[in-house]
């Protein structure tokens, strides 16, 4: 079975170690709020204000989740230190898209997925499954790994830092969008919706095709 | 869009209340003591944590789980079979193992690190036909069931495996240390004097077919998501978003409050939980009060695993017509709800479990006997 869905909004950041010149500060004036932030909370609020998408139901995919609240709570088991309590906190894999939905006052269903490599796959199976409702989604996706040591398990990707946002709905319409090729220096759970974020052209139809 | 009805066939479970789903529900019933002390995973304190006894490790635990459900089932294999795990910890275990020996990431395999690891082992003995992992802290498993009724009930898939699966770990364990949340003692969810929370393990297995293959199969008939968006780790206080959970459940089930019979509750016994979920469930069922308890004061929270084993529970619940029982509650918090205390013999045809979890992730599930 092939579902189609139609992208309506796209946006994509990527860099090879930290992404910067993000908005945060004025997107989260909020001091207290944004200082708890993970790297990849704000960039998946930063998406959401580029693709202007606050309401609704989201769906969102990272393979490793938040890597580097994981490191830090694990050197400090190691080094008998205390854990702190907003790290455990930001450990969970749906923390991003927990503080913009608190951000937002989004009280929609917010679903987190994690399936390594094929976690774009994935995302876009659960989206058009979940499309078939009839309401405009956001798929998210970020991975970061710019954390102290990587290079111990990276041998591989460049770009340390992705982030991905696809605003889509259901449609019956033809399939305009194929990949072929991905960008190798991508993390792999990523590669697949950052092309498709690619090709989105605002002044085309932009619709893909998920087969299940 | 409901084209099929999606029905539990096939379940089996392993946790610290026992090696099987009818030794986990003998527990509840008669109240075991099943918690243990631990003063191995947090420095100079001592925990109560639910730890499985077997004499498998984990992983042999998880294939054997799974296997003793394909066992019991229609299936000859699982190759057109959609799996769906929900875990928040997912290869944690075993990043600690080898970081803390060799303070290193170097001979971390990134594959058994994440989420996906649990996929990834479950591949190297079965072959699905496709594979999606959850992971929304407390709420993963509870979320990967109410995704096998929307892609059973979509006509997507007619077969799928849904594996609860949490292991114990530092990280856990510690974690919730920080946030001062665990108990010294077995957990007493809704005890007024309760202490707080057990982390536990578990392995829960369902198969959730589009047909009854057996007289007694339990069907999912309804999930109700909903997000607090209100605090990272508080519930809403007067526990709006489990309301919601709870309300939207029931319209997707499209029943009404008082056919609920029993509420197995999300109860972990920390002092905010079980006051926000107090609060939704009297705020809901306000003229039809039905049972509620928590079975973690006999399974402890098995985080990511929660919702699948208590859906066994609910489950076993229909079947035997049997409220599970609270334990060790002398003084209720809330006199308000309706707590089971002793085993209660009643035709149930419906039951309501709720999962809750980091972020405000709030997931009801409705599993009813077919009519």
């Amino acid at each position: 079975m092939t579902l189609h869905l139609e992208i309506i909004n796209a946006a994509y950041l990527m860099d090879k170690t930290t992404i910067n010149n993000l908005n945060t500060k004025e997107l989260v004036p909020k001091m207290v709020f944004r200082r708890r932030l993970t790297q990849a909370s704000k960039l998946c609020i930063e998406l959401m204000y580029q693709i202007n998408f606050t309401q609704g139901r989201v769906m969102y995919v990272s393979a490793l989740g938040e890597l580097s609240s994981t490191a830090k709570i694990l050197n400090a088991i190691l080094n008998n230190e205390g854990i702190s309590p907003t790290e455990f906190q930001n450990s969970v894999y749906n923390t991003p898209v927990s503080y913009s939905s608190i951000w937002h006052e989004n009280r929609s269903e917010i679903m987190t997925i994690s399936s390594g490599n094929n976690s774009s796959d994935r995302l876009l199976k659960l989206g058009a499954i979940k499309a078939l409702d009839g309401d405009e989604i956001l798929l998210l996706a970020t991975e970061t790994l710019n954390i102290p040591n990587i290079e111990e398990i990276n041998k591989c990707i460049e770009y340390l830092e992705c982030a991905v946002a696809l605003k889509v709905k259901i449609t019956q319409k033809k399939q305009t969008i194929t990949v072929e090729n991905r960008d190798k220096g991508l993390p792999q759970s990523i590669a697949l919706l950052i092309e498709i974020a690619k090709k989105f052209d605002k002044n085309k139809s932009n619709v893909i095709g998920v087969t299940l | 869009m409901k084209i099929n009805k999606a029905y539990i066939n096939n379940s089996s479970c392993v946790s610290c209340a026992g090696n099987s789903k009818e030794e986990l529900f003998l527990a509840i019933c008669e109240k075991k003591e099943t918690i243990d002390i631990d003063t191995n995973y947090v420095k100079n304190s001592a925990v109560a944590i639910g730890k499985i006894k077997n004499s498998m490790s984990f992983d042999e635990s998880l294939i054997n789980e799974c296997k003793k459900v394909l066992n019991a089932s229609n299936l000859e294999d699982f190759t057109n079979t959609l799996l769906i795990v929900g875990s928040s910890v997912g290869g944690m275990n075993k990043t600690e193992e080898i970081f803390f020996k060799d303070k290193s990431y170097e001979n971390i395999n990134p594959k058994e690190h994440p989420i996906d690891a649990i996929a990834h082992r479950l591949k190297q003995t079965f072959t699905f036909y496709d594979d999606i992992s959850f992971s929304t802290a407390c709420t993963s498993s509870a979320n990967a069931l109410g995704y096998a009724k929307e892609v059973i009930e979509k006509g997507i898939y007619k077969n799928v495996l849904v594996v609860g699966v949490d292991s114990l770990s530092y990280t856990t364990v510690c974690g919730f240390h920080a946030l001062s949340v665990l108990s010294s003692k077995p957990c007493t969810p809704f005890e007024k004097n309760r202490e707080g929370m057990n982390v536990a393990e578990a392995i829960a297995v369902l198969l959730v077919q589009d047909q009854p293959t057996k007289p007694n199969a339990v069907q999912i008939c309804g999930v109700g998501y909903s997000c607090d968006a209100h605090h990272m780790t508080q519930p809403h206080p007067q526990g709006v978003g489990a309301k919601n959970a709870m309300q939207n459940a029931l319209i997707n089930a499209n029943i009404s409050i008082k056919d609920i019979g029993y509420i197995n509750a999300h109860g972990t016994g920390t002092m905010a939980n079980d006051t926000s979920e107090l609060s939704a469930i009297t705020s809901l069922f306000n003229e039809h009060k039905p049972y509620v308890s928590s079975t973690k004061s006999v399974t402890g929270h098995t985080l990511g695993a929660a919702g699948a084993i208590e859906a066994i529970i609910c489950m076993m619940a229909l079947q035997k017509s049997v409220v599970p029982p609270s334990k060790n509650i002398v003084e209720l918090e809330n006199e308000e709800i309706n707590i089971s205390n002793e085993v209660i013999e009643q035709n149930l045809k419906y039951v309501l479990s709720n999962s809750f979890a980091f972020g405000g992730n709030n997931t009801s599930l409705v599993f009813g006997l077919p009519l």
